[in-house]
């Protein structure tokens, strides 16, 4: 097999189940690393999802394990990191993916809801750095956070772009602060994706419907960004979000699919 | 309206079948009483999803939040749900209202996470049902009365063409709350 860059590092990918987490997995783990796939609803088809995906990793010769974490509790992500050096012994990327959100509109949201948000989406990915840490120390890795056009552009009903841009904001402090362990931080602003959770958007937002294909993007053109911001090609870059969205945030005006007659 | 076009077995048909493409189960495993969550190992997204096709199917619009929600909005956050995220005797009380042909379980105490194994595959057909209820008499557009359809499942005016318009799943979850609400004073 052909050593890579990525032989004998260990990732970890927040909620990698599915969707956009699921692909970066397979990324990662094609370019040579083994890969710790976390879910946190037991017993359902996320549990279903990733142990699929273990397998797949592991039919590529990579290792592979599951493990069921909340990032919202502390505890839980200490479990988490516990078991990845139980299983693996190290960490060289973490990957934060994993988000929670109720699609409401921020003046709606019941007291509850936005501890939610706030819990999952701030402070559960700080929880992942600062557990992260020792390990990461140790190999000079790397932090990327999944961020989405909603943490600078209004959505419908999405009150986890506010969560976004804080995220954003606390990669740009952590990339400095992190700078004397060697440890690189940056951000991935993926467009319009077709993963399952587009289809909580085209229920909230029918406008969605009307966006051409061709402005949507592939998860693995996201994934491909995010590897490259694990690889030492990447070290000029700090504290910084790119954003993958096929050009849609360029564009003032957008032609608009026809209906079909 | 009462409407005679679209039977309940047709929208049972159509839910066994978005659960089906969704779920991707057996269509045997699925009963009425089947529970997404419990029996058919559904998750928060399967339910959009399985909702999105019932919307395009019969050209409605299901309710985007749960009963529960939409008491905690009107009603004042603690009144269904209590800050331990429990249910209250009130919310009970009015589950009971809601489900009680479920044959469901629901006690004080219980946690809000184990609500929406409520929603079993008769709790959404009766949803669906509920929406094509709403079936204005007169078509809005022209004024005429003269519904058809041509799939047995979408409804369209034959006067003018226009799609039949429905009360969305949620305001009719907010309906049904204001008159049990006017009847029996709950909260």
């Amino acid at each position: 097999m052909k050593q890579t860059l990525f032989n004998d590092k260990v990732a970890l990918v927040t909620g990698s189940s599915r969707g956009l987490g699921n692909a970066i997995a397979r990324k990662l783990a094609l370019a040579g690393s083994d890969i710790a796939i976390n879910y946190r609803k037991a017993g359902g088809s996320s549990q279903e999802q990733g142990e699929h995906l273990c397998e797949e990793i592991r039919g590529m010769g990579r290792r592979a394990i599951l493990i069921q974490a909340d990032i919202s509790k502390k505890e839980s992500v200490k479990k988490l990191f516990q078991e990845i050096v139980r299983e693996f012994g190290r960490l060289d990327f973490l990957i934060l993916n994993a988000a929670r959100a109720p699609f409401k509109p921020i003046e709606r949201l019941l007291e509850r809801e936005l501890r939610q948000l706030v819990e999952t989406n701030y402070l559960g990915n700080i929880f992942c750095i600062q557990e992260a840490l020792p390990l990461l120390e140790k190999t000079q890795g790397t932090v990327v956070f999944i961020s989405s056009l909603g943490s600078r552009f209004y959505n419908p009903a999405y009150p986890l772009g506010s969560m976004k841009a804080a995220m954003e904001s606390v990669i740009r402090d952590c990339a400095e602060g992190l700078i004397e362990r060697n440890i690189s931080v940056n951000a991935v602003c993926g467009g319009l994706v077709k993963t399952d959770s587009f289809k909580v958007l085209r229920q909230y937002w029918e406008e969605i419907q009307y966006i051409p294909d061709e402005l949507f993007v592939e998860p693995d053109e996201i994934a491909d960004v995010v590897l490259f911001l694990c690889d030492p090609a990447s070290r000029g870059i700090r504290g910084q979000t790119i954003v993958v969205d096929r050009g849609l945030s360029n564009r003032l005006y957008r032609s608009v699919k026809r209906h079909e007659a | 309206m009462r409407q005679n076009f679209i039977t309940e077995q047709k929208v049972f048909d159509e839910v066994k079948k978005a659960i089906v493409e969704t779920l991707r189960v057996d269509e045997n495993e699925i009963k009425p009483e089947s529970s997404l969550i419990k029996d058919l190992g559904a998750e928060s997204l399967d339910f959009l999803d399985i909702n999105y096709r019932l919307e395009q199917k019969f050209g409605i619009k299901m309710a985007r939040h749960f009963i529960l929600e939409h008491v905690e909005e009107i009603f004042g956050e603690g009144s269904a749900i209590d800050e331990n995220g429990q249910l209250t005797d009130k919310g009970v009380a009015l589950l009971q209202m809601r489900f009680g042909d479920e044959h469901a379980e629901f006690t004080r105490g219980m946690d809000m996470d184990m609500l929406p194994t409520l929603i079993t595959v008769h709790v959404l057909t009766k949803g669906v049902m509920d929406i094509l209820e709403s079936l204005p008499d007169t078509c809005p557009n022209c004024g005429n009365t003269a519904w058809k359809t041509e799939d047995g499942a979408k409804l369209t005016c034959g006067s003018c063409g226009e799609p039949a318009p429905f009360a969305n799943g949620d305001d009719l979850i907010k309906q049904w709350l204001a008159s049990v609400q006017e009847e029996k004073k709950i909260f």
